[in-house]
């Protein structure tokens, strides 16, 4: 706690709700989450490229060099558009703890693993697809506790239903690449 | 062998751990802030270790097509938009409905570039996962 904190309104993300159930998507986040997910393959398809031509470290490295000037020029962007139209730039809410900025260190490490067991007997399907079972395992309990800030929410049973369809349907993507040719 | 299952495992559940941190910094600021600074705290990480073990102008640099240099623009919304869902969805079904939106495009451009495949599980796969998106709305 810094001796300002209480002159900052307080606002920490939504409180836990105790055994909150979680609600079904509606159309537009689902629309939003398909669409974000094909953001990837492009944006794998591009790194791939990158990675053959160099290392998948330097292509990691210009990837998030790349997506910083990005972002960041979205952000002054942002703020002359907001200044243009006289209303003040929104300010944090609360004091945002350090480790929440660590997302970034996370993701780079990702790369480190993946470059790593994409290359060993794994292969990139295997990678894929024990690296999918990782992810959602994670999720799951993030969910359950309601892990760092984030809303606590028990999955529904069609929630759980609806992760192994999903799952079933990618592994069976990710092996009809790897059985042919 | 055991060694790289493991490290595949964890590297699924960065992923997961990434995208909690991003949602939580996005809540208090903005999906495009947490963005980037996912972007800029991932590069100057990078960075360290290019200067530990690599090269900042490997060869071959020169020679790669405009394709490969704009995979981070695209992140920046993908990183972004993932920041956005997750406080919605809960870190499961954001998981869950990224990869199904991946897999579907996937499919969709490995058939655009004739790449080989087994068709009926291809089909199979699509259908699987639209089932599940279309359970996710049952309420």
């Amino acid at each position: 706690m810094t001796p300002f904190a209480k002159d900052i309104d307080v606002a920490t993300p939504p409180p836990a709700s105790p055994g909150a159930t979680a609600r079904a998507p509606r159309p537009i986040e689902i629309v939003a989450a398909l669409a974000t997910g094909a953001l990837l393959t492009f944006m794998l398809l591009s790194n791939s490229i990158m990675a053959a031509h160099t290392t998948p470290l330097f292509s990691s490295l210009t990837a998030h060099a790349v997506g910083s000037v990005v972002a960041g020029a979205a952000l002054i962007g942002a703020r002359l558009w907001r200044r243009g139209r006289g209303t003040a730039p929104p300010r944090p809410r609360g004091n945002v703890p350090l480790w929440a900025y660590l997302g970034g260190i996370s993701g780079a490490l990702t790369v480190m693993l993946t470059s790593s067991t994409a290359n060993s007997a794994l292969a990139l399907t295997g990678t894929l697809a024990i690296g999918l079972a990782g992810q959602v395992v994670l999720a799951l309990i993030f969910d359950c506790l309601g892990a760092m800030g984030l809303e606590r929410r028990l999955p529904r049973r069609q929630d759980l239903l609806a992760l192994v369809a999903i799952i079933a349907g990618t592994m069976l993507i990710i092996h009809a690449r790897g059985m042919a040719g | 062998m055991s060694a790289m299952i493991l490290f595949a495992f964890i590297a699924g559940m960065l992923v997961t751990l990434s995208r909690q941190l991003n949602g939580r910094l996005a809540i208090q600021t903005s999906a495009l802030r947490s963005s980037f600074w996912n972007h800029a705290v991932g590069f100057g990480a990078l960075a360290a270790v290019t200067l530990l073990a690599g090269s900042f102008w490997p060869e071959g640099a020169s020679g790669a097509p405009w394709l490969a240099w704009i995979g981070g623009a695209v992140g920046v919304a993908f990183v972004g938009g993932g920041s956005w869902l997750i406080p919605r969805l809960g870190a499961a079904m954001t998981g869950g409905l990224l990869v199904a939106g991946q897999m579907l495009s996937g499919v969709a451009m490995d058939i655009a570039r004739g790449q080989d495949a087994v068709l009926w599980m291809q089909v199979a796969g699509i259908a699987l996962i639209l089932g599940g998106v279309f359970l996710s709305r049952r309420r």
